[in-house]
């Protein structure tokens, strides 16, 4: 980031091969719509060309996922004309939080450590982080109480989180 | 009183990004201040940035095109350097100044280390004939634009002008004030054949509202421009009345 900061476009080029794929595809599970995928996908990379100090430090992978989530959600809220405020604008912005051991899973392993959540904490942490809806949507759609809604998420998380640090650790 | 439980429920959703803005900062405050919660957070920021790198697609069928990477360079080319979607009138003479100085101060620099380290100044050289190639270029089509702007059709437009020179398109405002929080301005374009704006580039304004700003599409490809305040970050359809139109 520091080269793509100084306007070395052949570090931009290098990013968006390395990330391209991420951003597509979180764009992808949030629109499904892959015309709007790569519209999104466009718009993060240029946005990161022009304000490359929107990245100020910490995991780059953990930020890009979120620019890339928030981004494609301002896409669903532009397609249905839904005010802004029923959904947070960002995520929290503790972005060099994610472990070096896990940073470095590829997506196939990440994709199996989902997959293995018990579906009743894997759908509504997916519903969640795909679905730009907050926890009382979570409970109006799907019926369950909210308290039951934030309990599932969190122990699908903590699941996860001891799932990846296995993996990490092999 | 919210049980503490309860809290850490709140962490977790929090941490995945579901709760509402007013939830979201009560959380924050919270984490601020509890050690356990903070903890608990750490603990689960990881798993919810996986949940996003499982979405990573690798199968060449289900990846974006090679188009699309080219459409992205040619975009990040065509703005002469970073942050240069948005150019200053004043910073023209700032950096006009700047280049000036640096120019002064390579020359004399040169001139006295000739004299004293003659072999080590060859390197020296080498490399503040590059600064100086570069910052020449800058000048140059800094000088380009000016002449282009000079030369250009103008449309009323809003707060501001709409200058048109052969395929280029700038937006220049005066006094524009900045736009609200976690909002920034948008500019639009209407491709020909069209019903539909598309988005140009984001933008906010520089000191004093003052904004001179390239837009990347081609003057000769769109039959209208728009300016509107959009989410930062910017829209892909506007979501809130423009305020500056110019039909060409």
């Amino acid at each position: 980031m520091e080269r793509v900061r100084r306007g070395d476009a052949g570090a931009f080029e290098a990013l968006y091969d390395e990330y391209h794929r991420l951003v597509y595809g979180v764009a992808l599970r949030v629109l499904a719509d892959r015309g709007a995928a790569e519209d999104v996908t466009q718009a993060v990379f240029l946005k990161i060309w022009s304000h490359p100090e929107a990245f100020v430090s910490g995991n780059f992978g953990a930020w890009i996922v979120r620019v890339a989530r928030n981004r494609a959600f301002d896409a669903v809220r532009a397609r249905a004309a839904r005010p802004e405020e029923e959904v947070p604008d960002a995520m929290p912005a503790e972005d060099s939080l994610e472990d070096a051991a896990i940073s470095r899973l590829d997506a196939a392993s990440l994709r199996k450590a989902v997959a293995q959540l018990p579906a009743e904490q894997r759908e509504l942490i997916e519903l969640g982080f795909f679905g730009g809806v907050t926890h009382q949507e979570i409970a109006r759609s799907t019926g369950l109480p909210l308290g039951t809604v934030k309990t599932r998420i969190r122990s699908g998380l903590r699941r996860l989180r001891a799932a990846l640090d296995g993996v990490a650790a092999v | 009183m919210m049980a503490h439980d309860e809290m850490l429920d709140n962490v977790a959703v929090y941490a995945l990004g579901v709760l509402p803005d007013s939830e979201a900062r009560a959380v924050a405050e919270h984490l601020q201040t509890c050690d356990e919660c903070r903890e608990e957070y750490r603990q689960l920021s990881p798993a919810v940035t996986a949940i996003g790198r499982s979405a990573e697609v690798f199968e060449a069928a289900d990846s974006p095109g090679p188009l699309l990477k080219a459409r992205i360079m040619r975009e990040i080319r065509r703005a002469p350097e970073v942050s240069g979607h948005i150019a200053r009138p004043p910073s023209y003479l700032g950096l006009l100044a700047a280049a000036c100085l640096v120019f002064a101060i390579a020359a004399g620099l040169l001139d006295w280390t000739l004299r004293r380290h003659v072999e080590r100044d060859q390197a020296q050289i080498a490399a503040q004939s590059a600064l100086l190639a570069q910052q020449s270029a800058t000048l140059q089509r800094q000088s380009a634009t000016i002449g282009d702007l000079a030369n250009s059709k103008r449309y009323a437009f809003g707060p501001g002008t709409l200058l048109v020179n052969g395929p280029r398109l700038y937006i220049a405002m005066r006094a524009l004030p900045p736009p609200p929080k976690g909002k920034v301005y948008q500019a639009w374009t209407l491709p020909k054949g069209s019903k539909r704006m598309a988005p140009s580039v984001t933008f906010e304004p520089g000191a004093g509202g003052a904004t001179l700003l390239r837009l990347p599409e081609s003057a000769q490809r769109v039959t209208a421009v728009a300016v509107s305040v959009e989410p930062a970050g910017g829209s892909l359809q506007p979501t809130s009345k423009p305020i500056a139109v110019a039909v060409l």
